[in-house]
């Protein structure tokens, strides 16, 4: 314990010079941005940025893309408040309250509980990274295909509560989203599903594309059809920002929605947005106000932001204990670590510590800089609510073309990303929701391929013999059963 | 020649006009590009995102070539279906060795996979630049981790023995069952969506054995390397076993390879041109010290060699794939047809309009407020019918089949659909979301259909920047100095951020391709 002690303050004294707290701020600064571009995903920024760190010390270089990670979680959920686009899935959840306050004229609430909810969530994540990751990975090496299916169900049954009484439709739209993840070529088997022959659906749908649409377009398709778009918006100079008070209200919220995103994290694959889903989910359950979920709850707001930004520390740790990727931004990492000459694992503790404890300080450093700089930027961002919105549709519109294209260079996702807007219009007309598309999109590859990786590894039996895949399945029956008996309850 | 195409024309129509001037148009452009070679900067099309090994390969490459010829590299990313999407961007380019394919030894599997030969001979394989040998990795804290306990494990219990790895049918794959072949031994491959996760699964001794590159096993003191195929020991691995000194003949010489392709028909002046820019690459101290610290071959192999090799990859592959029921032949009986060809198109219609005409049935009726609930029911319920036809055309397998989970999902959305069809119908009083102006919408979605039309012809920049201004316009906003500085100041943001910066590939346009 002391010599973890003695590396971290190593780290800090190291991160705290100069040089390292203006790559750490640059490194917000890009994260932030691309956070916020509806097309630029997280591990995208850090991929693009990969090349510029060629000529960087290792440990600077790692810190600027770290910064970057962390940043960007949080950015996606800028535009998620200020125009229902989130930026990242994870900010779906966002959105759900987000946007919301802001049609009240609040952005400055939500932006607010948004950036304390990330920070301290990272903070969290970052010391359970650093005091538990040991123990943690190896828990998470245990993780059979039978558990991740059994996470996977769970995190779909939080459609039932996020539905509320049109659950019909809610799973109507989960379904959706995950029949149209299976087209495609096959992970398991390498046949192409529901490609028609066409070699652009060989990879089947990409998310962002998706996203967009459903999110972003919808939005503007819904506001155009509601023809008052020539009204300017609210003034920016009397906004409401949270106090003191408001945020020690939701210390419980943020915390818990904290531990929950870290240790979702871990596990390779799953990530911020179930995580970020499960948690909003429980944090609807356990509220005194769970009727305010989705008309603009503050809870919510901080569940969905604490979780998916906790999940970073999560997702290093089986980067740095194990050399193992747990989220596509990680993996992009390990390639920037190998090209550094370095390799990530178990070793590189013993090997380069400057490196591991510099990295782990940086963590801290960065969201407590992300801190300061969401604080300034809050009043900048919220900005783009008082911009005129016959200014703001086309510029969402050019966002988002480019962003679909920027996804794969692709023609394709953007007439996807187009058929996506007006398919999701529709919806919304008629009550659909359609955060449970994406998040259909986003588990069914992971309940699909691990349901049959486990049935191929121990039979149809292996759900119900291992004691964990067991109980997760019956809390996640659990769950889906309740809300349905409560409605119903109500009703009566 | 302009005489000519007075004669030819005199008599004609405007697009019969139109047409002969594009085919001398054709006849003469290419002959000025033969003049000298290069004199426009060459793409290099990489089939993965930035960040991947073959992406650092063609950026490295670019940088070092640049070196010896005086050329603009550039690289383009179009990932995608295994490299396909990269393979169509050069097959539909002329053949004027402008645009390199930066390939991989996976991609012959995925060719093989989705085109058969075609795809092979749409290329001239030009270099290869590269080799990776493959290894086993194993868990050394698990029971079995020497490579002749595990052999002898599995002679014992045939077919019981999980093997990790990448996706089925990719080239660790191949090599796994190549192995088995090799010993006379059975085991199950289970794939995972990326190495890193098989490696995870090995360490939670879900499996037995890891096939990949002997890089993944650095950095965890838990992962050995039982055995390497190569025909001598690897520097970087001084203690690894090759298969040949465990006894086994035949697995010398399985690694994966990386090179360069042009489109079928480049000139041979061009091909000449890339060889001796190879030629010097490879020797150039910079390539050689940076692959090196990686442990990776440098093995230059010329196009005559090269391209014998990879038809040999490709048979190979084909044999394993077809063994491993990953290619099959098309699936035979009456309702495997209808998922196939005519007799879907002709089924989709019918189900169509049904749908149609349901909904319209709806609109006349009494019913008519939930009219457009309904038309979104069907839509489900369409959607659900053809997959469910489709899904007869897929092959089985032993354990789940791939036509399983969406079926799954399929038999769960009909009832729910049903349920709704009938609760709307009780229901007829519920409010739907909507709003006074779907003009606006309708005539939004067609300004962005145009513009997405205009962008192919006009380019990115030139398309955005009048969809901008006219959709401002649409809007209500006149301040006409105001939506130049916005639309301009969003071309200069796209071009600096997303052009620049980011390496998207915007269109520049059929129009304007020619000439940058």
């Amino acid at each position: 314990m002391a010599e973890l002690f003695g590396n971290l303050i190593d780290g800090l004294t190291f991160v705290t010079g100069i040089i390292p707290i203006l790559t750490i701020t640059l490194g917000v600064i890009m994260g932030i941005i691309a956070g916020a571009t509806p097309g630029l995903s997280p591990s995208m920024g850090v991929a693009l940025l990969v090349p510029f760190t060629y000529a960087m010390s290792p440990t600077l270089a790692l810190i600027l893309l770290v910064a970057i990670y962390i940043a960007a979680n949080y950015g996606g959920s800028i535009t998620a408040v200020t125009i229902n686009a989130p930026g990242t899935p994870s900010s779906v959840v966002t959105a759900f309250d987000g946007y919301p306050l802001t049609k009240k004229g609040k952005p400055g609430l939500a932006l607010g509980v948004s950036l304390v909810a990330s920070t301290v969530g990272g903070i969290i994540g970052t010391l359970i990274l650093i005091f538990f990751s040991g123990p943690l990975a190896k828990f998470a090496l245990k993780f059979h295909p039978a558990e991740y299916f059994a996470l996977a169900i769970f995190g779909l049954t939080t459609v039932a509560s996020l539905g509320g009484k049109n659950w019909i439709k809610a799973f109507i739209a989960a379904m959706f989203g995950l029949l149209l993840n299976t087209v495609g070529i096959d992970p398991i088997s390498g046949v192409s599903r529901f490609t028609f022959g066409f070699s652009f659906l060989y990879d089947g749908f990409a998310l962002i594309p998706a996203l967009i649409g459903l999110f972003a377009l919808s939005e503007i398709f819904k506001q155009l059809e509601g023809g008052d778009f020539s009204t300017k918006a609210a003034s920016a100079g009397n906004q409401e920002w949270p106090t003191t008070r408001t945020y020690w209200k939701l210390k419980n919220t943020i915390m818990r929605s904290s531990l929950m995103g870290t240790i979702i994290g871990i596990f390779p694959g799953a990530g911020a947005t179930i995580a970020a889903f499960i948690s909003y989910d429980v944090a609807k359950r356990v509220s005194k106000t769970p009727e305010e979920f989705g008309k603009g709850s503050l809870e919510g707001v901080a569940a969905a932001e604490g979780a998916n930004s906790s999940s970073v520390g999560g997702a290093l740790i089986p980067l740095l204990t194990l050399g193992i990727p747990g989220s596509a931004s990680t993996a992009v990492l390990i390639g920037a670590l190998m090209i550094h000459d370095l390799t990530p694992g178990p070793q590189l503790f013993l090997s380069n510590p400057d490196i591991i404890y510099g990295l782990l300080a940086s963590l801290l450093i960065a969201n407590i800089i992300l801190l300061v700089l969401g604080f300034f930027g809050a009043r900048l961002w919220i900005k783009v609510t008082t911009i005129p919105k016959t200014v703001l549709f086309p510029l969402i519109f050019a966002v988002s073309i480019i962003g679909s294209f920027a996804v794969r260079n692709s023609f394709f996702d953007v007439a996807a990303c187009l058929v996506f807007g007006v398919f999701g219009w529709l919806l919304r007309r008629y009550n659909y929701s359609v955060a449970p598309i994406i998040l259909g999109m986003v588990l069914g590859n992971i309940a699909e391929t691990n349901f049959i990786r486990a049935i191929m590894m121990g039979g149809w039996t292996v759900f119900f013999t291992r004691p964990l895949s067991l109980g997760m399945l019956v809390v996640a029956a659990a769950s889906f059963a309740v809300p349905l008996i409560q409605a119903r309850k109500q009703r009566q | 020649m302009l005489s000519v195409y007075r004669e030819i024309t005199a008599k004609h129509s405007f697009a019969k006009r139109a047409f002969v001037l594009i085919i001398l148009a054709m006849l003469i452009v290419p002959g000025q590009l033969r003049a000298e070679f290069p004199d426009k900067p060459i793409k290099i099309v990489v089939y993965t995102g930035p960040g991947g090994l073959i992406d650092i390969s063609a950026r490295k490459f670019a940088g070092i070539a640049s070196k010896y010829v005086d050329v603009n590299f550039v690289v383009e990313n179009k990932p995608g279906a295994g490299g396909i999407v990269a393979l169509k961007k050069v097959i539909q380019s002329p053949a004027d060795g402008y645009n390199l394919y930066a390939c991989t030894k996976s991609n012959i599997a995925k060719f093989v996979q989705v085109g058969g030969s075609d795809y092979i001979n749409a290329l001239s394989w030009i270099a290869m630049l590269m080799a990776d040998p493959e290894c086993v990795i194993t868990n050394g804290t698990q029971d079995l981790y020497k490579w002749s306990d595990i052999v002898a494990n599995a002679l014992q219990q045939p077919g019981e023995q999980n093997w990790v790895g990448p996706a089925a049918g990719g080239l660790d794959h191949v090599t796994a069952l190549k192995i088995w072949d090799a010993y006379g031994m059975d085991a199950k491959w289970i794939p995972f969506k990326s190495g890193g996760k098989a490696l995870a699964a090995l360490l939670g001794e879900q499996g037995v054995a890891y096939v990949g590159n002997p890089r993944d096993a650095l950095g965890n003191a838990d992962l050995h390397i039982a055995a390497v195929s190569s025909t001598h020991r690897l520097p970087a691995f001084p203690d690894v076993p090759t298969f040949t000194e465990l006894g086994m003949i035949g697995l010398e010489n399985e690694y994966m390879w990386r090179g360069f392709a042009l489109k079928k028909g480049t000139p041979a002046a061009v091909v000449q041109w890339y060889d001796d820019l190879f030629k010097k690459v490879t020797a150039d101290p910079d390539w050689i010290s940076f692959w090196s610290k990686g442990g990776i071959d440098i093995k230059y192999v010329a196009e005559k060699e090269f391209t014998a090799l990879v038809h040999e990859d490709a048979k190979v592959f084909e044999y394993y794939l077809r063994k491993s029921n990953i290619l099959q032949d098309e699936a035979v009986g009456i309702l495997a047809n209808i998922a196939t060809g005519n007799s879907f198109t002709i089924l989709s219609l019918i189900l169509v309009m049904i749908w149609l005409s349901a909904s319209y049935g709806v609109y006349k009726s009494t019913y008519a407020p939930i009219f457009g609930r309904v038309m979104v029911i069907g839509f489900f319920l369409v959607v659900c019918i053809l997959f469910l036809v489709q899904s007869l055309n897929f092959p089985s397998s032993s354990d789940v089949g791939p036509a399983a989970v969406p079926r799954l999902w399929i038999f769960m959305l009909i009832p729910l659909n049903l349920l709704l069809l009938f609760k709307t119908f009780r229901n007829v009083a519920e409010v739907s979301d909507s709003g006074p102006r779907v003009d606006i919408v309708l005539n939004f979605i067609g300004f962005l259909l145009v513009y997405l039309l205009l962008m192919q012809v006009l380019g990115y920049f030139l398309s955005t920047f009048g969809f901008i201004l006219v959709s401002l316009y649409y809007l209500g906003y006149r301040k006409w100095r105001n939506s130049l500085i916005i639309a301009f100041g969003w071309i200069l943001f796209s071009y600096l951020i997303f052009y620049k910066t980011l390496y998207v590939a915007l269109p520049l346009g059929s129009l304007f391709e020619g000439l940058f």
